[in-house]
């Protein structure tokens, strides 16, 4: 009668089991349910059934007995590799890249239909014949590669914009599976986008006054989506007893981590976390924020949300044994196109309605954005996100999942960009991939005719316009020394006075806004009516900038003319050092630099 | 044998399918519905009150005997709570701890100024001045020449300060005059003597005027009246006047749009899960003195090997910073005044806990004994959103009556 009992129970556990297998594609809701039944009613049946049977069945057979059977021995080595397989499957999982991770699958898909096979052969071998054929027909339909499960409803976002905290959870969730991409993003520019951002948090403060607090919602809609779907009037700073808590120089996310380690997903994560990024749906190149972030419509595992440790555990265990579903939750086409990226990085004043950041714009009219020609063709992340190596692009190759599928042109996360700066204080690292980034940007070119300096500056490397982003609020500019036979300096321009700022005969690279009435605008950008003037340099283009020399040149000569970059200008930073004494100035970086000598 | 075993594995079956889908099965529980009206019914009759819309509604709801109020006596107390020279080190005001805007409706654009000028760093002031909250938003108050409360106690907020029955954390102080003088003689805050007090004012012979001024009720003698006595008057008259209406107001005047569905929620909850017990009256708090924590948990912050066993760790379900054990260290505290304290944060009495969903949650657990589920406490968080208000004016009612004197 044991028997029996045994058999049913191994058939329960096969079933169960087959019907998550890809043989059946079972609707989500039920394949989650039946996962957890398959697991841990397979882990108890074999632990409390299962293996006291084996040892008495084999006890009485092979030592009392001496039957001679090599199905048996088949059997029991088919039922070893299964249970092995089993808890690995459950423990590590099947992540898509490890080996063992494939070969524990595939021995456990089909070790359960041999063993089910030799099974019923062990009981009576005039069913081989019947079960042969079974099983031929099982393999039949199964398909050749990995077909991929339909979303079942699609909707366009909510009807009101709110979300809960719990909602946007808090990325150190990912971190577990996906550590490496997750130090990327943590040190960059990306996740310190609001209290980890002293420059924009004294902006944001500035809108707040002078424009009302509800004109926050513009700056909040891409610095601090979480907040700003929670209810969130301005963005919030954590403190340390009296004093602002320091996250411009902390590595890691060290607060981030802390927080979900003591509150869980309750603790609201400020700023742009994975899912801000990896749950949009869809997305407009207007700006703005124009995208659709849908954060609950979509398949949950279980115990995903867990609040406790061991729940979270259990749902990354599940997680990690079925991830297809996981993976199209967030992983989309959509993201590999620039017009995702403008959804954020294209900005218009809501006020006066002008363009005050164009990247996108810049970047449709150049020569990059060449659909018809794949190879010409690049994307935003094609740049920004592909990793740099002694100053070349290097596509590295490497895993988006720990255990996951190896790919070839992995995307880094440290969103490499021109503000080196920021993400320079938390890490070296990442602040070096921005300056190998800035370095492929341009190339210079000098010649001294007639009395008059040409310097050309191209635009060879970058997609867009020179500078970009906020292009009026960076500092892109040529420094030039030029030295007469003696040795004497008889011109310069670009250099630095006293108090940081540049000298006024600087020739810069940029935007300069001015309001209604042509007066520039300084720090309060959002007025932005009447460009004042636009030296940027175009993809692809060359300026060039012409100094005349009112002095009589004794030759030889030797010039030394340099690309320099400063991501603030000094009386900014001085600004934002009121509300953030430790801050540091911003260094000039030297990005190209040619020195050549001329003679008559 | 067979039917024992199967009726295991159905068994054992049932219950993780019954555990996976419980949520989904259960009915969602139902909550007393109330209707606009009658919720406002019930707050009503529960002693919850408006504050009051104008100075005729004020005198007859509220009792100023102590310290009748008119335009002079205000006016001098304004002047005084933003006078840095009160303090030792003329660097300290009331309004430093007790942060309001001292001019109604204006664009200081207090934030560009300070950024732009040649000044030396800001501080907080810069940014918070606009939340109008009556405090510091700090942790623990900072007195003059930067000294630390020996206590690390939060400053409370000076809005509706005077509805409240006793004041300070520990509850010994009955009248807001009491606490401007005990606030500017305490060696922790602004460290200055009555004499002292007595000699600053009488060097300034504007104040002596106004002083003359507001009052010459007082037996004209040729002594001064710029005194110290007369300053936590006037003081305590200007303070009576910090009262604050919000959207919770409005709708017990009346407006049932006033507040939205989900503060109605939180509404009902302050009132059936027995907040309002505590936290009542028209200054929703600051009536009563009680224990805090009610039911103490052993050890919730740190699951510690515990040796030798200790029943109870004398603590707060927070950190104990500041050592600070409530009246006669005995854990007895005034009840805070819930208006505007969606703008007050960090909250108790060591301003430990930032976040007031937190801050919900805590009460619950250790005064109510509840475990208050996330949505309950986001009703009630979106409640205490609607208490928060804008001053209001008084000073016309005030000006045209003189009958009070």
């Amino acid at each position: 009668m044991k028997m029996l009992a045994i058999k049913i129970l191994i058939i329960f556990m096969f079933i169960s089991g087959i019907l998550i297998s890809d043989f059946f594609k079972i609707e989500w809701g039920n394949f989650r349910d039946i996962s957890v039944i398959h697991i841990f009613t397979s882990i108890f049946i074999t632990i409390v059934f299962i293996v006291p049977f084996v040892n008495r069945h084999t006890h009485k057979y092979i030592i009392i007995e001496k039957v001679k059977d090599n199905n048996g021995w088949l059997l029991g080595f088919l039922l070893f590799s299964i249970t092995i397989s089993g808890f690995y499957l459950f423990f590590i999982g099947n992540r898509g890249g490890d080996l063992f991770d494939i070969i524990a699958f595939n021995t456990h898909l089909y070790g359960s239909l041999l063993f089910t096979v030799s099974l019923l052969v062990h009981i009576n071998k005039k069913l081989f014949t019947t079960s042969a054929m079974a099983l031929f027909f099982l393999l039949g339909i199964y398909p050749a590669q990995l077909h991929s499960i339909e979303f079942t409803k699609l909707k366009t976002g909510q009807k009101e914009n709110i979300y809960h905290i719990r909602d946007w959870t808090n990325s150190t969730k990912c971190k577990t599976c996906h550590s490496e991409i997750f130090n990327q993003w943590a040190n960059s520019n990306h996740k310190n986008l609001a209290q980890a951002n002293p420059y924009y948090m004294v902006l944001e403060g500035l809108a707040g006054e002078i424009e009302g607090d509800d004109f926050r919602e513009w700056c909040m809609g891409c610095h601090n989506p979480s907040g700003l779907t929670t209810g969130l009037k301005k963005s919030g700073h954590s403190m340390n007893d009296n004093f602002l808590k320091d996250l411009i120089f902390e590595k890691d996310a060290k607060t981030l981590i802390d927080n979900f380690k003591k509150h869980g997903p309750t603790r609201l994560e400020e700023g742009v976390g994975c899912i801000a990024c990896h749950r949009i749906t869809k997305a407009e190149s207007f700006g703005n924020a124009s995208y659709t972030v849908e954060l609950n419509n979509r398949k949950k595992y279980h115990f995903e949300d867990s609040y406790s440790e061991f729940g979270q555990y259990l749902g990354e265990k599940l997680i990690n044994a079925n991830p297809t579903v996981h993976k199209q939750s967030y992983s989309k086409k959509i993201y590999k196109k620039s017009s995702y990226c403008a959804s954020c990085h294209d900005e218009s004043s809501p006020i006066t309605g002008k363009k005050i950041v164009s990247t996108f714009k810049e970047w449709e009219a150049s020569s990059y954005n060449n659909p018809k020609n794949l190879k010409k063709h690049k994307d935003c992340i094609d740049c920004h996100m592909t990793y740099l190596k002694n100053g070349k692009f290097s596509p590295k190759s490497g895993r988006s999942t720990n255990g996951g599928e190896i790919k070839k042109d992995i995307k880094v996360h440290y969103f490499s960009g021109s503000n080196h700066f920021l993400s320079g204080l938390k890490s070296k690292e990442n602040e070096d991939q921005t300056i190998q980034l800035l370095k492929t940007a341009a190339k210079l070119d000098v010649d001294i005719k007639d009395n008059k300096v040409y310097v050309g500056v191209k635009n060879v490397g970058a997609g867009h316009h020179l500078p970009t982003g906020v292009a009026d609020f960076r500092e892109l500019w040529l420094d030039i020394t030029l030295k007469e036979s003696s040795g004497k300096v008889i011109f310069s321009s670009g250099k630095l006075k006293d108090d940081g700022d540049l000298k006024e005969d600087a020739r810069l690279f940029r935007k300069v806004f001015g309001d209604k009435n042509g007066i520039p605008v300084g720090l309060l950008f959002w007025k932005y009516e009447k460009l004042l003037s636009d030296t940027r340099i175009p993809a692809g283009k060359r300026r060039v900038e012409v100094y005349k020399i009112n002095k009589k040149l004794s030759y030889p000569l030797t010039i030394t003319v340099k690309l320099n970059f400063r991501i603030y200008p000094q009386w900014v930073t001085n600004a934002v050092k009121k509300m953030y004494p430790q801050l540091p100035s911003p260094p000039v970086v030297e990005l190209e630099k040619i020195e050549k000598n001329f003679h008559k | 044998m067979i039917k024992t075993v199967f009726l295991l594995i159905v068994a054992y079956i049932a219950v993780l399918i019954t555990l996976l889908l419980l949520p989904s099965m259960l009915p969602e529980r139902k909550f007393t519905q109330y209707s606009d009206n009658e919720l406002r019914e019930a707050a009503l009759s529960k002693g919850m009150k408006p504050i009051p819309k104008n100075y005729d509604e004020y005198l007859k709801v509220i009792n100023n005997s102590s310290n009748k109020l008119t335009q002079e006596k205000v006016a001098l107390g304004k002047k005084l709570y933003f006078d840095k020279s009160l303090s030792k080190n003329r660097d300290v005001s009331c309004s430093t701890c007790h942060m309001i805007s001292k001019y109604k409706n204006t664009n200081e654009h207090i934030l560009l100024k300070s950024l732009t000028a040649d000044s030396n760093q800001t501080n907080c002031a810069s940014c918070h001045i606009r939340d109008n909250s009556g405090t510091d938003r700090l942790s623990s108050a900072i007195g003059t020449a930067g000294t630390q409360n020996p206590y690390h106690l939060n400053s409370i907020t000076v809005l509706n300060s005077s509805l409240a029955k006793y004041l300070t954390w520990s509850g010994e102080i009955h009248s807001v005059e009491e606490e401007a003088g005990k606030s500017i003689g305490s060696q922790y805050k602004m460290n200055m003597s009555p004499q002292e007090i007595n000699k600053r004012l009488n060097s300034n012979p504007a104040y002596i005027k106004e002083f003359d001024n507001a009052f010459n009720q007082q037996n004209s003698s040729l002594q001064s009246k710029a005194n110290f006595e007369n300053t936590k008057t006037a003081l305590g008259a200007y303070v009576r006047t910090l009262l604050t209406r919000g959207a919770y107001d409005r709708f017990l005047d009346g407006d049932n749009d006033a507040i939205n569905a989900k503060a109605k929620k939180g509404l009902s909850n302050f009132i059936n899960f027995g907040c309002k017990g505590c936290h009542a009256g028209m200054s929703v708090g600051g009536q009563f003195l009680k224990r805090f924590p009610l039911k103490n948990f052993i050890s919730q912050n740190d699951l510690s090997f515990n040796f030798p066993f200790m029943l109870s760790d004398n603590g707060f379900p927070f950190d104990n910073v500041g050592g600070f054990l409530g009246k006669d260290d005995d854990h007895y505290f005034r009840v805070p005044i819930l208006r505007n304290i969606t703008k007050t944060s960090p909250y108790f009495h060591n301003g430990s806990v930032p976040k007031i969903r937190e801050a919900v949650r805590i009460m619950g657990q250790n005064q109510l004994g509840i475990n208050l589920s996330d949505s309950q406490i986001d009703e009630i968080v979106e409640f205490l959103k609607t208490l928060e208000g804008d001053v209001v004016d008084y000073s016309d009612g005030i000006k045209s009556n003189r009958k009070s004197l």
